[in-house]
Parts: structure tokens; C-alpha cells; sequence
């Protein structure tokens, strides 16, 4: 990753229920933005969580590849206006 | 066709008969004896912008009558028994979704390949049973060119009013044989033929059934986002993988055509009302026992003749308002015999059987119920 | 909205959100190619009530039971011959078939080939991921030789088909490979076959981590993956030789043919009514 500041562009909203823990989102998003959560949904899966880290170039730039790849319909990226 | 009188075959008046009925679509493979009914579409449906589509193979064939029959189209294929062995996979599907479609079966000497071109009445049982699973189906069977072609309205009628496959049977004696045929005049016809129920907006659940246990039948790309499996369903078309689900679906199944029964059956009463014997017949074979009858009536025995038109639903109070010794005629090892003896209350029931290949002369069947 | 957000949204019209999550194992390809179909619809404007859905038997035939538009789960292996109905009946109607490699080229396989040769204009998504999901992982028509599965304990002795090959022997109009790593390439795929007529084929290398992965080395979703993405290689003028499948080797993907304005069986027929009406 380059040194140049990302800019922020987008939020995720994950449906919790819907994933089933595959992590695809959480290795393909180029700025790291998904991790695995250590919670458990009521089908005891462990979904991603969106954390940011300005500082370390982590957001979201809403390329859209975690809802491309997510096989469950479970992500959503809103873009920033 | 123009009304009037025509001289045809079985499989060309079966041909007629479905396409006077409003069958407008038509997929098939050819197999002896019934091909001409698929050359005779072939030549026909387009005229009248039908479509006729040769398949690879009959269970292509079936497949691509149900989806047709989806869209709204009254769609048909035509088979003989070897033929109706690969169909009875999509049989199920089509009992399954409820698709109206009718499947003609001209049946040959039997089992396997058999007697191509020769009568038999070994496929009654698998008519009725073919597919897997408990289901109810309905089973049509004509005797002479003229009924091949009238029969037809009722196959398909029935078809969609209840949302069942019907199966039309002729046998390789009708399917070859001419005969003279009177067709009615087009409005006549056209009185006749009855829409399947379709639902007047987006049910919300499009498998429920209105009290006659039949559901009005969404089309395909009219927004009714239509979902249909051959799984067990529930009434939204969703699977459903429940013994409840399974009760309900399966029971109501079978019960929308035992409901309806009455309607369904067709029987010709020939000479019973003061017969001590009759003779249980059907297609082909009934030819001959209506010679045998006439026959023993000239000779003053008191024997008559039930022709079965419907098989399936099996017609059983036509067999249990008689007391008489009865007879079954038929070109198998004895397969209604068992549904007559079923239903005979006490009363002798004795198989004629031949194997097929020619129906039996009336003096057989003289014979076998104690000579004239 | 942004264009990617209307998609996402549209994708939700598009899918009987009530009956999700799916029964798809975690990290199963379906859903991504699902995905990936919905959207290109979305993007390709088709109105949701003239298409149609159709799926055969199998963990890739459920697909027709997720999609919110008219659609048809059929049985084992008939999901192109009842297409054919449909499309044949109204030829207005947009019709997919999406089913699995078990279900198009083993036992549909016949009518895949007829169906192909006849040029009837439907789309086909086969899914392939290597083997029989939904009934526990047996080997299939399209299992590398060599590949380990419930029926081939001590690896596949069989030869898996070469599908792209197979269609365009028979004069398929449009046939492509992707894999599901491919998520934009596929969509792309889609939406331009979808704007295509004729029979159009598109296979999806798709993972089954669940029983296929767990026998071949690549037990968790993201170990498949990798693989994928690895080993595909872009080569649209693909010989024979390279579109091959073999066992954990290079997967050659691309648009392996696009061929225009080949006349489909639909309006070949309107010829045959054209004839017949001026015949009498
Ligand atoms: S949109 Fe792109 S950057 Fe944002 S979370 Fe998804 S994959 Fe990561
Ligand atoms: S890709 Fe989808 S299903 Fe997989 S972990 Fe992420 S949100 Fe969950
Ligand atoms: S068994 Fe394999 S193909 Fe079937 S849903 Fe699971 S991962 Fe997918």
C-alpha cells in the first residue's frame, strides 16, 4: 500500500444472520476494513466486523468486492455522499 | 378442420382430436405405433401457429410439454409403452406441480420392445402406478376412430380442470385402423373446451386450493413469481421437507380427483341392465366382445358388456351395482381382473386373458364364459 | 444511489429474501454465481416478469427456489428440456437455466447436446464444482482424473468432459469459463450473454469446500479459492488441450466463443409457420 491517504468512501453493513463465516470479505477487501468477529450468530457462525484505522490507511473505499464475493447475500456497502 | 366426414387412422384422429380440443403444443419422439400422431402435428400445428418440436428423446419430450403447459398452452405428447417407461419420471413432476398435460400411450405387445406393431394391454397397470410415489391420475381409453377423436376434448378438459396429467391410451389396433370420423362444426367444438382456472390477481399463496382442491394455476410471465418443485411443497410453492407438509400436499393430491371421481368416469353399459354375465373390456379388445355379446344375445344367453372409457379413477360402483358373474377381457396376464375382482362383492370374476399381438375372436370369448 | 448500491438493492427484489440464508454450505461458489447473474439481470434491465429460472436436481439446482421471478425446480437433469418448453411456448420470455455440472452433462447430458445442436436460446449457467454436492461428494462427469472423492476412494480413474469443447463441437453461439474468483469477469460474461441469442453457455468453476475440498487438500473455503486464483489463467483463443481440466493444475478460463447471428431453433420454427400457412 502506497503512502498516499485513503479516502474514506464507504460503510458496511453486514446481516448478520445471513452469513455463515466463509471470510472471503475478510481476505479480499484491499484495505482490511472486514475482520472475523469473535461473536457467534444464532447458526454459530463467526461474522466479519467493519473496523476502521484512518491511521493505518484501513477504510473503506467501497469497492464493492466484499458484496461480489459473499456468497450469502449478507453485505452491504453504502457509499458516502 | 373444416366439419364434415373424414377417413383416418387412430393416431391422425387422436392428432385431430387434441388439436380441435385447443392443444397447441406439441413434443415428441417417434415410436411405433403412435409416430403418426407426431407426423400428423408436425403438418398440422404450425398451420394454425402451433408448435411442434421433435426431441432427443421422450423424457425431453415430457419435460418440455410441462414447461410448456406453465406458460398457458394446452400441450400433449404421444408414446407408446417402451416411451411411457422414460416419461414416468416427469409423470411425477407433472402430478407434482400440478401441470395439465396429456401423454398418449398406443399400446404394443409388451414387455421391453415386444410387439412394435401389434395391439397388447399390458400398460394399464403402469398407467395407473408407472411413476413413484401415491398419486391419483387420470386414464382415458377410446375404441373406435370416432370416440380417438372425441375422447380427446374430455382428455384435455379434464387435464386442466383438475391440474393432472391425463393419459390417453389407444392401443396398435386403433392407432393403424381407419375409420370413418364426423367432425363437428368449430363453434360446437370450441362450446366445448374448458379454460383451466387461472387466479384473477398475485395470490400470495398460489398452490392453495379453491374447495374443489384444485388451485387456480398461475402462468408463467404474467408477474406472478411462480415457484414450482417437484419437492414437497408447501401452499406458497416453497419446499416444505415436513411430514405435515408432506400429509397435506400428497393427501389433497390424491384427493382432488377421488373427490371428483364421479365426474371423471366414463362407461359404456351395453346390454347389462338384465345380464347374469358380463364382460369387462376396454379399447381394442372391446370390439371383439361387443361381437361375443351380440352374439350370445341372439342365442338368448343374457350377457353384456362393461366398457371401461375411464380406467383410473377406477369406475368401481359400475362394478359393484351388479350381481353377475363377471369376465375380464383383456391382452395382458390379468391386470384389471384384480381391480374387477376388488370391487365383485361375492360375485365369480374369471380372466380372459391373451398376451396381445390380436385381440381375442368373439368365439374365444364365447367360449371362455360357457359357450353360446 | 450509486450504480453499485441500486445492484445491491436490486439483488434483494431479485431473491425471496424470506427463505434466506440459503441451504448452501459456508463459502459455497452457488451464491457467488448467483450473485453474479442477478446483477448482470439487473444491469441488462430484463423485466423480472418475463424471465425465467430454471434448475435441475442438486446442491446447484436449489438456485431456482432463491430467485424472485417465475421459476422452476425440475427434476434430475431435465431443467433444459422444460426451458426448452417454456421458450419454445413464448419466445418473448428471457429463459436461464442454472444448474450443475452432475445434473447438465450426466444425466441431462443428452439434452444438453440436443439442445445445444438445435440452437434453442436459452442461457445455461452450469455451475461445476468437480463433483456430486448434495449427495455427499460422489464423483461426477467433470471430476479430474485423479481426484478423490466418496466413489473414487483411491482417485478418479474416470475423464472429466471438456465442457467449453463439448459446446462449441456443437455450434453453441457463446461459451465462456469462469471461475468464481472471476466475480467481475463472470458478471461481465453474463450480461453480455444475456444480451446474446442462441444457446449460450456459461461454466463456472465453482468450489465445493464441503465435500470436494475436503478430500482434495483444500478443506476450508479460502484454501479453494486460492486455487482459483492461483491457477486460471485468461486465454480467450483457448485450444483444446488448454481448456482440459486436470487435477489441481492450471484452469484456462475465458470467452472461448461469441459467434453472431446464428438463427436459433425459435425463429427457424417461425420459418416452418410461414411455410405452413402458405402451403394450404
Ligand atoms: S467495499 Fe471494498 S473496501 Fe469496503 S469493505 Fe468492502 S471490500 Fe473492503
Ligand atoms: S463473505 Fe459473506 S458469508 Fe462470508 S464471511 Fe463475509 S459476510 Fe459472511
Ligand atoms: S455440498 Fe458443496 S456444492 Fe453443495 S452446498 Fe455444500 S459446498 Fe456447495
Amino acid at each position: 500500500m502506497s503512502d498516499k491517504k485513503l479516502k474514506k468512501k464507504g460503510n458496511v453493513k453486514i446481516d448478520i444472520e445471513r452469513c455463515k463465516g466463509c471470510w472471503y470479505c475478510v481476505n479480499y477487501c484491499p484495505t482490511k476494513v472486514l475482520m472475523v468477529s469473535d461473536e457467534l450468530n444464532s447458526k454459530g457462525y463467526h461474522p466479519p466486523k467493519f473496523i476502521e484505522n484512518p491511521e493505518e490507511n484501513k477504510v473503506c473505499i467501497a469497492c464493492h468486492l466484499c458484496e461480489l464475493y459473499c456468497p450469502d447475500f449478507a453485505i452491504f456497502v453504502e457509499e458516502l455522499k | 378442420m373444416k366439419s364434415g366426414y373424414y377417413f383416418w387412422s387412430g393416431d391422425i384422429a387422436a392428432a385431430e382430436g387434441a388439436i380441435a380440443a385447443g392443444c397447441r403444443f406439441y413434443a415428441g419422439y417417434p415410436i411405433t405405433p403412435s409416430s403418426e400422431i407426431a407426423e400428423r402435428m408436425a403438418l398440422r400445428l404450425p398451420q394454425i401457429g402451433g408448435k411442434f418440436i421433435q426431441m432427443e428423446d421422450e423424457i425431453g419430450s415430457i419435460a418440455a410439454i410441462i414447461g410448456a403447459s406453465w406458460t398457458g398452452e394446452r400441450a400433449m405428447t404421444a408414446t407408446s409403452g417402451p416411451g411411457i417407461s422414460l416419461m414416468n419420471e416427469n409423470i411425477g413432476l407433472a402430478i407434482m406441480m400440478e401441470a395439465p398435460i396429456v401423454v398418449v400411450n398406443a399400446m404394443r405387445g409388451d414387455p421391453s420392445t415386444g410387439l412394435p406393431t401389434l395391439i397388447g394391454q399390458g400398460d394399464l397397470m403402469q398407467a395407473r402406478y408407472g411413476s413413484h410415489g401415491s398419486y391419483e391420475i387420470i386414464v382415458l381409453y377410446p375404441n373406435s376412430i370416432q370416440e380417438t377423436f372425441d375422447l380427446m376434448m374430455d382428455a384435455f378438459n379434464m387435464a386442466e380442470k383438475y391440474r393432472v396429467p391425463v393419459m390417453y391410451l389407444i392401443d396398435a389396433l386403433l392407432a393403424h385402423m381407419f375409420e370413418r370420423v364426423y367432425v363437428p362444426p368449430e363453434e360446437e367444438i370450441e362450446r366445448k373446451i374448458i379454460r383451466r382456472k387461472v387466479p384473477n390477481k398475485v395470490p400470495s399463496r398460489p398452490f392453495e386450493p379453491d374447495d374443489d382442491l384444485v388451485p387456480p394455476m398461475p402462468l408463467i410471465g404474467q408477474g406472478h413469481k411462480i415457484h414450482a418443485t417437484g419437492l414437497t411443497h408447501d401452499e406458497r410453492g416453497y419446499p416444505n421437507l415436513t411430514p405435515k407438509a408432506q400429509e397435506k400436499l400428497v393427501r389433497r393430491l390424491n384427493e382432488k380427483i377421488i373427490k371428483h371421481e364421479r365426474e371423471i368416469w366414463k362407461v359404456e353399459e351395453y346390454k347389462t341392465e338384465d345380464a347374469d354375465k358380463i364382460i369387462v373390456s376396454f379399447g381394442g379388445e372391446s370390439r371383439a366382445v361387443r361381437n361375443a355379446v351380440n352374439s350370445a344375445r341372439k342365442n338368448g344367453k343374457k350377457v353384456g358388456m362393461l366398457r371401461l372409457i375411464t380406467l383410473w379413477p377406477f369406475p368401481h360402483e359400475f362394478i359393484k351395482k351388479y350381481t353377475a358373474d363377471f369376465y375380464v377381457a383383456e391382452l395382458n396376464y390379468g391386470q384389471m381382473y384384480h381391480k374387477v375382482r376388488e370391487y365383485a362383492d361375492g360375485n365369480n370374476v374369471k380372466l380372459i386373458a391373451k398376451m396381445g399381438g390380436e385381440i381375442h375372436t368373439p368365439n374365444e370369448i364365447l367360449k371362455e364364459i360357457g359357450g353360446v | 444511489m450509486s450504480l453499485m448500491e441500486d445492484l445491491r438493492y436490486g439483488v434483494e427484489d431479485l431473491l425471496r429474501t424470506e427463505r434466506l440464508p440459503h441451504v448452501w454450505c459456508p463459502g459455497c461458489g452457488i451464491g457467488i454465481t448467483l450473485n453474479a447473474f442477478l446483477r448482470a439481470v439487473l444491469r441488462r434491465k430484463i423485466d423480472p416478469n418475463k424471465l425465467v429460472v430454471v434448475s435441475g436436481i442438486g446442491c446447484t439446482g436449489r438456485a431456482a427456489g432463491y430467485v424472485n421471478v417465475d421459476s422452476f425446480h425440475t427434476t434430475h437433469g431435465r431443467a433444459i428440456p422444460f426451458a426448452i418448453g417454456i421458450k419454445f411456448a413464448r419466445p418473448e420470455l428471457t429463459v436461464v437455466v442454472f444448474s450443475g455440472d452432475g445434473d447438465l452433462f450426466a444425466i441431462g447430458g443428452n439434452h444438453f447436446v440436443n439442445a445445444a445442436r438445435r440452437n434453442h436460446s436459452i442461457l445455461v449457467i452450469a455451475v461445476n464444482n468437480f463433483t456430486y454436492g448434495m449427495t455427499g461428494g460422489q464423483h461426477g462427469p467433470t471430476t479430474p482424473t485423479g481426484a478423490y472423492t466418496t466413489t473414487t476412494p483411491y482417485g478418479n480413474p474416470d475423464r472429466p468432459f471438456n465442457i467449453p469443447h463439448l459446446a462449441i463441437s456443437l455450434g453453441a453461439p457463446y461459451v465462456a469459463r469462469w471461475t468464481t474468483y472471476h466475480v467481475n469477469q463472470l458478471q461481465n460474461s453474463i450480461y453480455k450473454a444475456l444480451g446474446m441469442k442462441g444457446f449460450r453457455l456459461i461454466e463456472v468453476i465453482s468450489q465445493c469446500p464441503t465435500v470436494y475440498g475436503r478430500r482434495n487438500s483444500m478443506r476450508t473455503p479460502l484454501s479453494m479459492m486460492e486455487y482459483f486464483e492461483k491457477n486460471s489463467i485468461v486465454k480467450n483463443d483457448a485450444s483444446f488441450e488448454e481448456m482440459e481440466l486436470k487435477y489441481n493444475e492450471k484452469i484456462v478460463v475465458g470467452e472461448f466463443r461469441v459467434a453472431k447471428d446464428i438463427p436459433t431453433y425459435e425463429e427457424r420454427y417461425d420459418e416452418v409457420i410461414r411455410r405452413a400457412k402458405n402451403a394450404d
